[in-house]
């Protein structure tokens, strides 16, 4: 099991953190990332326009709507998962409009609860650190070295 | 499997054919209320949510298709190296299946979240449909400028065949 990489994407489409954890994508240079962040950005505001059916909005009698209400519920997703002969991309986006993109192998399972948990470590170590600006890029110590404990363990 | 839609694009970066099973969702606020044949198959909760959609055309999601795939395939092709294949991306709704023949030809089609991606299906198109029966025909012209050519009957009709025989169910 290979994680290539994680980037993590501000919700005004900026590069907020980067890191690779094993070689397999392309080196490329640090403004290409960021173009690369911006462009996604982009194309991901594109797949919520292209949804061919509305998602239905949730039974509003349903136990989770009447305890979590929701504005987000009725609204389509956006890309979440992209698929090449070479890598597997997957898109996690936070209520807040945060993106966390995983780089992994095409065959991989099990990336949705891994992406849950990485957010957790943002959360812990990044939105709990009083000396970190929101939608700045994320330089905490503890959170990359969590990050690396977390992902060796899995690989 | 749910089809929702199928499109060609030529290397000129023009739709050359489009096909759809599903009509667009109605948009709450459109100015020609033209009924809709089958309508009653969305019933997308009277267009509340559709409301992002407002006074975009067919033509205008071709456009955006055309322009994504192209970014995508880009995107792609720098991260993994210029061998790496785009094959498909997946939202909450739908999942959109990519093939691109070595002439710079795309094929594109939606379908629901639940298929692997259909690349293999495409090529198929690709080799047993369009290649017989539209570059094949001695009446169609080389290029097809706003799709001359690429609709005839028999191209319909082996789409239809292959869609029912062929693509998973």
């Amino acid at each position: 099991m290979v994680v290539f990489a994680l980037f993590i994407i501000s919700k005004a489409g900026g590069l907020i953190y980067n890191r690779e954890f094993h070689t397999g994508l392309a080196k490329l240079t640090s403004n290409d990332y960021l173009m690369l962040a911006g462009s996604f950005h982009g194309m991901h505001a594109i797949t919520k326009q292209l949804c061919p059916v509305m998602p239905q909005p949730p039974n509003p009698t349903s136990a989770a709507a009447v305890l979590a209400p929701s504005p987000f519920s009725g609204r389509p997703s956006g890309l979440e998962v992209l698929e090449t002969s070479h890598f597997r991309m997957q898109c996690f986006q936070t209520l807040t409009g945060t993106k966390f993109l995983l780089f992994t192998e095409p065959q991989q399972p099990n990336i949705d609860s891994m992406i849950r948990k990485i957010y957790e470590l943002y959360a812990d170590y990044v939105m709990k650190n009083p000396f970190y600006t929101v939608e700045m890029p994320i330089r905490c110590e503890k959170f990359d070295r969590n990050l690396d404990g977390f992902v060796k363990v899995r690989s | 499997m749910v089809l929702y839609s199928f499109y060609i694009f030529d290397r000129h970066t023009e739709c050359i054919y489009s096909r759809r099973w599903t009509p667009r969702p109605a948009s709450s606020s459109s100015k020609t209320t033209r009924p809709q044949s089958g309508s009653s198959i969305t019933s997308n909760g009277d267009g509340g949510p559709t409301a992002g959609r407002r006074g975009m055309s067919h033509a205008d999601d071709e456009k955006l298709i055309f322009g994504l795939v192209f970014s995508l395939r880009n995107m792609v092709q720098k991260l993994g190296g210029e061998d790496d294949l785009f094959l498909a991306y997946r939202t909450g709704e739908y999942k959109l299946h990519y093939y691109e023949t070595p002439t710079r030809m795309k094929f594109v089609m939606l379908t629901d979240t639940k298929q692997n991606h259909l690349r293999n299906y495409l090529h198929q198109i690709w080799a047993n449909l369009y290649v017989e029966f539209v570059v094949k025909n001695p009446l169609a012209p080389v290029e097809h400028p706003g799709g001359i050519g690429v609709a005839n009957e028999m191209f319909e009709k082996g789409l239809d065949a292959f869609i029912v025989a062929v693509l998973p169910a």
